[in-house]
């Protein structure tokens, strides 16, 4: 097991996408995608089906934090450790805010139309359905714990460039 | 109206909104605002692009959904295209793509 990747950032909504660039890495490490423009470090480059689980779920359980957690009023951290290991990713996420209640979440409508479109309530599924794991342990701290593993034999290529991509420097 | 986020061009009773770069929840307020005046001009129809939307994120669904919901309530018909990658897998793991026919 490596060392954890650490970031410790101000538990607010300004450090999101430095966050979630942080973790976008982190998941190209594991499955080795290429970026599309290695020239265009502005672009947001999710493509590999990992990559975009990862993502998407930590972009809604930061959201969750800073929004719920530290009530959007701009105090405390949002204490990162991000583990890259042979074919799956953990990321730990820990907050000094208000405890979240993982159980009241409303599931999403079962037959879904037009009339039925959810306009919020989404995060949590995003982040659970993306995941092979998802933990919340109440604190203080209060810590949320992703997981994501490669489908099995994918992980077989971890290090090499599986796509005729620009290769990373 | 044009922002870094998206551009709205309106032409008779049409009206094509393009999205780009990532529609989260730092941003999707912004188009929230700008929905609430197309739905204001009673479009017949709205063409919403994501061709060049690379990240959302539930605040991001939830615009466009207000969106959908804002002109469908008042008999505008809204098609949505291109999209693709990340935004894509998300509108399927909501099951939207159906909806929003992707």
């Amino acid at each position: 097991m490596v060392a954890p990747i650490q970031l410790v950032v101000p538990g607010t909504l300004r450090y999101r996408a430095l966050a979630v660039r942080v973790v976008a890495e982190a998941a190209r490490l594991v499955s080795s995608s290429a970026l599309r423009d290695p020239k265009d470090p502005q672009a947001h480059d999710v493509r590999h089906p990992f990559d975009t689980a990862v993502v998407s779920a930590f972009m809604e359980i930061f959201n969750n934090v800073a929004i719920h957690a530290y009530q959007r009023n701009g105090e405390g951290s949002i204490d990162l450790a991000i583990t890259p290991g042979d074919g799956e990713l953990i990321i730990e996420i820990k907050d000094h805010g208000q405890p979240f209640d993982l159980d009241n979440v409303v599931p999403l409508p079962s037959e879904l139309d037009e009339h039925t479109l959810p306009e919020g309530g989404m995060g949590i599924h995003i982040a659970k359905t993306m995941l092979d794991e998802m933990t919340y342990e109440p604190g203080p701290p209060n810590l949320w714990r992703l997981c994501k593993r490669l489908p099995a034999g994918d992980h077989s290529h971890q290090g090499q460039q599986k796509t005729s991509g620009a290769r990373r420097s | 109206m044009a922002s870094q986020l998206f551009d709205v061009v309106r032409s008779g009773s049409e009206t094509k909104v393009s999205v780009r770069g990532s529609l989260d929840i730092n941003n999707a307020a912004a188009l929230g605002d700008e929905i609430d005046k197309i739905t204001a001009t009673k479009p017949e129809r709205v063409l919403v692009d994501l061709s060049a939307l690379e990240l959302i994120d539930s605040s991001g669904v939830a615009a466009l959904v207000k969106l959908y919901k804002g002109v469908r309530s008042i008999g505008g018909a809204v098609m949505i295209t291109g999209a693709r990658d990340q935004p894509l897998a998300i509108f399927k793991l909501l099951r939207m793509d159906k909806v929003f026919n992707l």
